[in-house]
């Protein structure tokens, strides 16, 4: 396990490397000059000030130096600083926006997933062709909406025309007028509560799921549960440190209701299909059979033998899915102006600022890789027939 | 039918265990109605062992998933009863019918590798079927004696418990399908196809391991096989399947020595004999017929080399032929010396 | 080779073109080949037929495929004159008309205007006077007798907007599905054949290139370069043909690379482009063509978005329909201006719905498992 691990790790820093090369030469060299034209030689620039700019910028050395001086400040944390905001160093940009970024996937993530793995137990588990095509069909047809019309579609309805949820943004700018805080510390304290709550939750249902007698199970399920859902609230109103930044982590929180149903919704459908199928292969094997003969209940059946391992394909299609997530991110935060890695993707390909997009892109392409490499772990986890083969 | 109930009582005076009595089967498919199991009657006494055999598609096996209930979602029972201990099995609720499983009556599946799930320790499944199976629930320290005991009993090393499906060998693999089968105290285990996907010499082994536990534990062992050889070393009865009908049943020797019906004749003739007199194997004509629309008169008739008007219209019934064997069959009493004309 | 007196007799019997070939007659292999091909096809057919939601893609896809041929039909039958109907250049010149009124202060923005209003609007003459009417036009107007589906802000007709986009959109879907297909077979056969080195090579490419999330990449390269249409197709081809599709390809190509016909080849002296290209890819075929299906679905995703964000530099598609509305500040009033985004968007999700249900059509036919027992 320890040396598959390395070994990965190993292949990931190595692709990382080649990705980031293609990346740079891709965006600065291949426009030729036009960095230089657009910023160093706008003509209201004096001569002078225009040799400091591109010096200043590195423009003036040749490539291979440039490659290399960028190469080498990437892995001191110096990633340039962006031209549209100029003083602003391209890593502060990207420190601020990419926990938001990471909330918005982890929160939609956690939810399709879940969501989608439990209708399509249920229903392969109802199974009868009765409604067969129409569950097909409804399920393409969400998966294939076309993302950013269907984001503004939902906008419109529950923005627009109901007047429930924010039309867009991170926060209310009207809220946030005297706020005493910052909202990016509003924002990681918002992060951390709920990712302690979240692994306290996941924590005691795992664990009640290893236990063997069923009573301590239900208790530690439910027991655990309470706690962590009672302690995330007990902090923003019981404790002084939660209970002055309620009002912004909320407005926060509301800010991210839509713009995660929109991501859940749209890949639900691929999740729910894949495990709908998945589980009716599973259900004819013998080994169902095996468990329904030694007088398992149902339940048991269908959550312990049949979902189980109805899981399996469902987290290859994880591993695949993981570049497609993050391309229905960066679609999501554009539309939705979510002030994430994605939106400043979009914003700076589109202005033209060469380092930020380069910066953003290169941290899209670390999320990827972490997540494939998570996804990958977490599929040797499930599987314990990969776990001995790809030892070699 | 004459006698629909039959006495088939062969060691008389022990307590049956286990009566299937006229049991009727249908699958509902989107071709038709298939007749998979068609008046069945057999008896098991306890301690006893019985065999059914036939060819694949005969209804031997839906007649074995019927004792637990566990036929597919589109089977339904026309009629008869599976009388457990003298409780009717086909009229339990769902709840009581899972108590019941495991419990009094399990299973050794066929091809053992696909029994096991792929994602669990094989202790972890066979002690989940403990886990729902007493009552008051085994401590844990009870448990795991008790799953030593049981891999010991098959001649495994208790460390495979904790091992993956994947990593056994078809034959342990086989022998923990039969620790797990016996880890509630079963009264009586079927076996499907128990040695089909084993090599010649792990077959007899495991042949032999389960006659002794049998023996040991005084359990009832019903084997669903293909394979005359298999059921002739292991079995007290047999029964005899043919297209969803029992139509030869009677002591193993008997049936083996003086088959009665064509069909047993023949599916007997076609094992050559290493000890009994030299034979010439003889070959089934033929092939099974189509359960949607099964033949009129006796099922056999299309394949029966000795098939007589009676056998296209009229269905013949068991009848009692000698002191433990019964034939379904109008010719029974002339199969001997029609079969010596073969060529 | 086929022997010809081996094939089975039942061959040629209800045929539905009418047009088989006897075999006794056939003279040459390829024709042997051509006949089973079709033979193939009709006995795929027969499977597919039954997949009712992919016979509901297929239904679609025809649909928009005779969409995107309405416009030669109108303007070649003058139907459509090409001044007003163009989808680029195309301008009504008699915009349906409302009468505003010039007032001190807007009670109701649809019938009055003030003197803001008319200082910012080049359209309005500026010597009008409280009290004075004026007939304004309506530039995005709502559907009619003449405008379908009505115009957008550009007094451009929507729905001859729409039956390009679809133009648009097969050319593009299909355009990229060939080029996928023909560099994921390569590939993927290659790789299986070869093994080692080369191998290694192109399955850590694919690895690179299934890592990138490829809306990202294709909005940086969209940054660098102009983009045409068919460079998208193009790009979308390389990035899926080398990637994901060649992965699965390979596994496929290596399950054939093992049947004796291949040892079979080999032993008869066969090159390793003879078989590849006449052994393995033919087999793998069937695959690559579920791929193409999923293929096309992607490539009409990415060129909406692309023309969505102003990334790409097109005439007339879907995704710049929606950007046109989305930059004029239509999107959001769906009730009042919905001709400017339902069909667009609903277009973009319609077909390339119906070539994922094709391909999940196609997907019995490939994955016997999966057929109806």
């Amino acid at each position: 396990m320890v040396r598959y691990v390395t070994r990965r790790l190993i292949q990931m820093v190595f692709l990382f490397l080649v990705f980031l090369t293609v990346t740079w030469f891709l965006l600065y060299i291949l426009p030729g000059d036009s960095v230089a034209l657009k910023y160093a030689g706008n003509p209201n620039i004096p001569p002078e000030a225009r040799e400091v700019a591109l010096e200043r910028l590195g423009l003036d050395k040749p490539v291979l130096i440039q490659f290399r001086d960028y190469m080498f400040n990437f892995f001191q944390g110096d990633l340039g600083v962006s031209f549209n905001q100029y003083p602003r160093p391209v890593v502060d940009i990207i420190a601020e926006r990419l926990p938001r970024t990471l909330v918005l996937f982890l929160a939609a993530l956690v939810t399709y997933y879940w969501a989608g793995f439990l209708a399509g137990k249920y229903l392969a588990w109802r199974r009868g062709n009765r409604g067969e095509m129409l569950v097909t069909i409804g399920g393409v047809g969400l998966y294939s909406m076309f993302l950013p019309w269907f984001a503004f579609m939902m906008i419109w309805l529950f923005s627009v025309l109901l007047d429930w949820l924010p039309l867009s943004k991170f926060l209310d700018p009207e809220q946030w007028r005297d706020a005493p805080f910052r909202a990016n510390q509003v924002f990681m304290r918002l992060f951390w509560v709920t990712l302690i709550a979240s692994v306290a939750l996941f924590a005691s249902g795992f664990i009640a799921r290893q236990t063997r007698s069923r009573r301590l199970g239900r208790t530690l399920r439910w027991g655990g549960g309470a706690l962590a859902v009672g302690g995330f609230f007990f902090y923003w109103y019981g404790v002084d440190s939660g209970q002055v930044m309620r009002v912004y982590a909320g407005d926060i929180g509301f800010h991210m209701i839509l713009p995660v149903l929109v991501l859940t919704l749209i890949n639900f459908a691929g999740v729910m299909l894949l495990t709908r199928s998945s589980m009716l292969e599973t259900l004819r094997e013998d080994y169902i059979l095996t468990a329904r003969a030694k007088g398992l209940p149902e339940r048991v059946v269908r959550d312990r033998h049949a979902a189980r391992t109805a899981l399996l394909p469902v987290a290859t299609s994880l591993v695949l899915a993981v570049a497609t997530v993050i391309d229905g991110g960066v679609i999501t935060e554009a539309v939705f102006s979510w002030p994430g890695m994605g939106e400043i993707l979009v914003s700076s390909v589109l202005s033209e600022d060469i380092p930020l997009a380069v910066g953003a892109f290169s941290f899209i392409g670390i999320l990827a890789l972490i997540g494939h490499f998570v996804v990958d772990i977490l599929y040797g986890v499930l599987d314990p027939r990969i776990r001995v083969t790809e030892h070699g | 039918m004459t006698s629909r109930r039959l006495p088939l009582e062969i060691s008389a005076g022990q307590a049956r265990l286990l009566e299937v009595d006229g049991l009727v089967m249908r699958y509902d498919t989107e071709a038709g109605e298939v007749s998979a199991v068609e008046n069945v009657s057999f008896s098991l006494g306890r301690g006893e062992s019985m065999g059914l055999v036939g060819e694949s598609g005969c209804g031997k096996t839906s007649v074995a998933l019927s004792l637990l209930r566990l036929a597919p979602e589109n089977a339904r029972y026309q009629s008869g009863s599976v009388l457990w201990e003298g409780m009717d099995l086909l009229e339990l609720s769902d709840q009581e019918m899972r108590e019941y499983r495991w419990a009094e009556i399990s299973m050794v599946f066929q091809g053992a590798m696909n029994a096991w799930n792929p994602v669990y320790r094989v202790g972890e499944q066979i002690r989940e079927a403990m886990d729902h199976h007493f009552d008051p629930p085994l401590s844990t320290v009870e448990t795991s004696r008790r799953m030593d005991r049981l891999f010991n009993l098959v001649g495994l090393d208790p460390a495979v418990q904790n091992r993956y499906p994947h990593e056994l060998s078809g034959g342990m693999r086989q022998r923990a399908v039969i620790a797990m089968a016996l880890s509630c105290e079963p009264k009586l285990i079927i076996a499907d196809e128990p040695t089909t996907a084993l090599d010649v010499i792990v077959q007899a082994q495991i042949l032999e391991e389960l006659k002794e536990i049998q023996e040991d534990l005084g359990l009832s062992i019903l084997y669903i096989s293909h394979d005359m050889a298999v059921i002739a070393q292991v079995t007290d009865i047999i029964g005899v399947m043919y297209a969803g009908k029992l139509v030869e049943f009677g002591s193993t020797r008997d049936v083996f020595h003086g088959p009665r019906h064509p069909y047993s004749y023949l599916l007997l003739s076609s094992i050559p004999s290493v000890t009994g007199p030299r034979r010439r194997p003889v070959s089934l004509e033929g092939t099974p017929p189509n359960l949607l629309a099964p033949p009129a008169g006796c099922r056999f008739h299309p394949r029966c080399p000795w098939a007589t008007e009676q056998c296209r219209t009229d269905e013949p019934p068991m009848m009692q032929i000698g002191p433990s064997q019964w034939a379904a069959c109008w010719n029974s009493e002339q199969v001997p010396e029609m079969g010596e004309q073969l060529p | 080779m086929a022997d010809q007196r081996s094939l089975p007799e039942e061959t040629h019997t209800a045929d539905p073109f009418g047009s088989q070939p006897i075999l006794h007659e056939v003279d040459s292999w390829w024709k042997i080949r051509l006949t089973l091909m079709r033979r193939s096809l009709r006995e795929n057919w027969r499977i597919f037929r039954r997949s009712k939601v992919g016979v509901f893609g297929l239904v679609i896809i025809a649909f928009w495929a005779i969409m995107a041929v309405m416009p030669t039909v109108f303007f070649a039958t003058g139907f459509w004159n090409p001044a007003v109907y163009d989808p680029v250049t195309g301008l009504e010149l008699n915009p349906p008309t409302r009468t505003m009124t010039m007032v001190e202060r807007i009670t109701d923005p649809n019938t009055e205007i003030d003197r803001r209003a008319v200082l910012l609007d080049g359209r309005i003459p500026d010597t009008l006077q409280i009290g004075d009417t004026f007939e304004l036009p309506r530039q995005p107007a709502p559907p009619d007798g003449r405008h379908w589906l009505g115009t957008d802000p550009l007094g451009r007709d929507v729905l001859s907007q729409l039956m390009h986009g679809a133009r648009a959109s097969f050319f593009l879907g299909i355009l990229a599905a060939v080029v996928t297909v023909v560099i994921g077979t390569t590939v993927g056969s290659m790789a299986a054949y070869f093994g080692g080195i080369v191998d290694a090579f192109l399955m850590r490419l694919a690895d690179l290139l299934i890592l990138i999330p490829g809306l990202a990449i294709l909005i940086v390269i969209g940054a660098v370069f102009t983009f045409q249409l068919w460079h998208l197709a193009v790009v979308i081809g390389i990035l899926s043909g080398f990637g994901g599709t060649a992965i699965v390809l390979k596994s496929q190509a290596l399950a054939v690379k093992v049947k004796p016909f291949i040892d079979a080849a080999r032993v008869a002296g066969g090159s390793a482009r003879h078989i590849i290209f006449y052994h393995l890819i033919p087999n793998v075929m069937p695959l690559s063509v579920l791929y193409m299906m999923f293929t096309v679905t992607a490539a009409i995703q990415s060129e909406a978005v692309l023309s969505f964000l102003g990334v790409l530099n097109t005439d007339t598609s879907w995704g710049l329909m929606m950007n046109l509305a989305r930059t004029q500040g239509y999107l959001l009033q769906v009730v009042d201006f919905w001709w400017l985004t339902i069909p667009a968007g609903l277009s973009v999700t319609l077909l390339s719905a119906a070539f994922f249900l094709v391909g999940r059509g196609m997907d019995e036919i490939v994955n016997p498992r999966l057929r109806r027992r």
